[in-house]
């Protein structure tokens, strides 16, 4: 035996020999890692195949060094490639289970705004692709032929619903007749009868009713100096001044300010992206200014360059309350402006309601000039479509305003 | 030294140990991934352990053992029956004093509540003893868990059910708004509807949201015997009795007189206790 093994592994020292039979369950170890990673891969790449010549997502263009031509803080919502923007503070219950997103539990919580599952695409002809319900995004024309998409921030309610499933079993007599047959005795089931009355599965809907209320505003306000704003007082389409719970500078202005981070978050309507500070930049002309230093001339030379072409649009969501019951009303704001550095034209604006909210018609106000219309989507609500007549300049924005009835 | 001879027709092939480990590897991969891709795929998204048939208490407690925030807390249940009736709830030995509804208590998931409903109308004498199992609990922003209040109608059509020896289960769950019907749910009660027959209502709850409260009408009744009406009651659990809100108090008939009362052992629905 020591002779066979000898001449059958004798160029092999022992060491080595021992270390060659973990070989193979190391790659098969690498080869079961690797299996979970392609599966996973190749639903992605089946999932962004579907979509027909995609448009390109703000993200995927290049950053803008030169920063906004505004003179305030701005917040960038996230585009739509981009995960949902988690807030920084969520009307949820006092307790989540760690780990879990917010807010949670999902079934109590009645949600709007954002751009879940796949992104929303817009084709060469102005169809748009993968609005689901629950999302409400913009698309606009770039001065270079780019078709955008931007969504705004997600605004939950807390809005439980319930329903309730019946049954009703009635009590069923069993009954055994026993005779005898003979020198045999035999037992005869006689019947063994289960009664379960049956019920129609009917749903008892009741006639829905458009209760509409106009909230009592009295808005009083104080000019703030500083940031320069495109709207401070509310334009002549826009019934009404502003309304306590859309008081706020980034409605009024669409700039944003710390402050005023507490009672977005109230209002179910803050971003992570709010809570960021950019950096003061120099601004001349409304393009950057980079500084040069020389050895020859002892001076700071100031040179402009012209910088990126950087279109944005910042659309943030807001809703008048954190709450409601089945019947009561809902007022939603909608806020864009153009905070990019070129102008926007062809902006629309698309908000597909989840089905359990009811717009109440004649009740949509935008501040700009558009064309609005509505069509039913798969949910059972209506898809809500704002079309702007005219380009947004550079800094400009406006106010869209709607009400729903939660169902 | 002992002398081992090599074998004449030897059992295995002789082959060179590289061959060996390659074998090896190449039987290894073969083996680890027809294993991965013959993994199984569950078939359905749950397992039922639980079915609407199980006698009360089993399901609430089965939850309590699941974990999370339940044990102590006294969910708000809103109970409704119709106009007219009255319901009273079984504490400390007996049914306290009935009171028109609606009407808000605090109650304990995994305890089951015996409920007694008199003056049902059109059945003049006829007492129903429906039960309030809690299963799970809501999760409402601070200072509005009463607002929400998980709403138990007891209608006039399954009191007369229950009352003529039917037994009724009613799930009560919270629906999934990403697949609710897109339809106005106002005024009085809950939608709800029939199970198929055969079905089992805790199952279609489930699949169409999560269930929070099953209510059962119909079957037992008490003997008067002390002893036995502890189990009938299920040991009498605690809940929290708070006062009548404006909108409770507005769902409630009007009387035409109203006597100031001295004493109101139950401590609820009374004007005293209105929340401004």
């Amino acid at each position: 035996m020591t002779d066979r093994l000898s001449n059958s592994c004798q160029p092999m020292p022992k060491q080595s020999f021992r270390l060659a039979r973990w070989i193979p369950l190391a790659i098969g170890c690498l080869i079961l890692c690797s299996c979970s990673h392609l599966r996973q891969t190749a639903m992605v790449t089946e999932t962004s195949s579907a979509v027909v010549q995609p448009a390109v997502a703000q993200e995927a263009l290049s950053p803008c060094p030169g920063g906004t031509p505004t003179t305030c803080q701005v917040a960038y919502v996230g585009g739509a490639s981009a995960e949902p923007a988690p807030l920084p503070y969520t009307v949820t219950g006092p307790y989540c289970p760690p780990g879990i997103a917010k807010p949670w539990p999902a079934e109590e919580y009645l949600c709007d705004g954002g751009d879940r599952n796949t992104g929303v695409e817009v084709s060469p002809e102005w169809q748009v692709l993968g609005l689901q319900t629950e999302d409400t995004v913009a698309h606009f024309d770039t001065v270079g032929g780019q078709t955008l998409v931007q969504p705004s921030n997600r605004v939950c309610i807390y809005a439980p619903r319930f329903g309730a499933v019946r049954k009703v079993v009635g009590l069923a007599m069993e009954e055994q007749h026993t005779a005898l047959g003979g020198v045999k005795k035999q037992e005869r089931l006689a019947g063994h009868r289960e009664v379960q009355e049956a019920f129609g599965a009917k749903q008892n809907l009741q006639p829905g009713r458009n209760i509409a209320s106009l909230p009592p505003v009295v808005y009083r306000g104080k000019q703030e100096d500083g940031a320069v704003s495109t709207m401070q007082q509310p334009y002549e389409q826009v019934q009404d001044q502003f309304l306590p719970y859309e008081n706020l500078k980034i409605i009024r202005a669409g700039c944003f300010e710390q402050k005023e981070n507490a009672k977005l978050a109230q209002g179910a309507a803050a971003a992570i992206a709010w809570s960021q500070i950019e950096e003061i930049q120099i601004i001349l002309d409304g393009q950057s200014a980079s500084e040069e230093v020389s050895t020859t001339v002892p001076t700071a030379v100031y040179t402009v360059k012209e910088g990126p072409a950087c279109p944005k649009l910042q659309l943030v969501k807001v809703a008048s309350t954190p709450f409601a019951k089945p019947g009561e009303i809902v007022d939603f704001t909608l806020r864009f402006d153009n905070v990019g550095n070129q102008p926007i034209g062809n902006v629309v604006l698309l908000d597909n309601l989840t089905g359990r909210l009811e717009y109440l018609p004649e009740s949509s106000q935008c501040s700009l000039s558009a064309t609005f219309s509505t069509e039913p989507n798969e949910a059972g609500s209506e898809v809500l479509r704002w079309e702007l007549d005219e380009p947004v300049e550079v800094g400009e924005g406006g106010v869209i305003r709607f009400h729903c009835k939660v169902r | 030294m002992t002398m081992v001879k090599k074998l004449r027709y030897p059992t295995t092939p002789d082959f060179p140990c590289w061959v060996r480990v390659v074998g090896a590897m190449v039987l290894v991969i073969f083996a680890t991934v027809g294993r991965a891709a013959e993994a199984p795929i569950p078939s359905t998204r749950v397992h039922y352990l639980h079915q609407g048939a199980m006698p009360p208490g089993a399901i609430g407690s089965l939850r309590l053992q699941r974990g999370g925030p339940l044990h102590g807390y006294f969910q708000p249940v809103e109970i409704k029956a119709p106009e007219g009736a009255s319901v009273s709830l079984a504490a400390e030995g007996t049914f306290i004093k009935g009171e028109s509804t609606p009407r808000t208590v605090g109650l304990l998931v995994g305890q089951v509540y015996r409920l007694r409903v008199t003056q049902i109308p059109l059945e003049s004498g006829v007492e129903v003893y429906p039960t309030i199992e809690l299963v799970d609990r809501l999760f409402a922003p601070k200072g509005q868990e009463r607002r929400f209040a998980i709403p138990i109608d007891l209608t006039v059509e399954e009191l007369r059910l229950a009352a003529a020896g039917k037994f009724v289960t009613r799930v009560i769950y919270v629906e999934d708004p990403s697949t609710a019907l897109p339809t106005a749910q106002e005024g009085d009660g809950v939608q709800w509807f029939d199970v198929q027959p055969g079905g089992d209502p805790l199952a279609t709850a489930d699949s169409l949201g999560r269930p929070v409260a099953i209510l059962r009408l119909g079957g037992r009744l008490p003997i008067g015997d002390p002893a036995e009406e502890a189990g009938f009651c299920f040991n009498y659990p605690p809940f929290l009795q708070y006062p009548c809100n404006a909108e409770q108090l507005a769902a409630r008939p009007k009387r035409l007189a109203r006597r100031p009362r001295k004493n109101n052992p139950a401590g609820f629905c009374d004007d005293r206790f209105l929340l401004r």
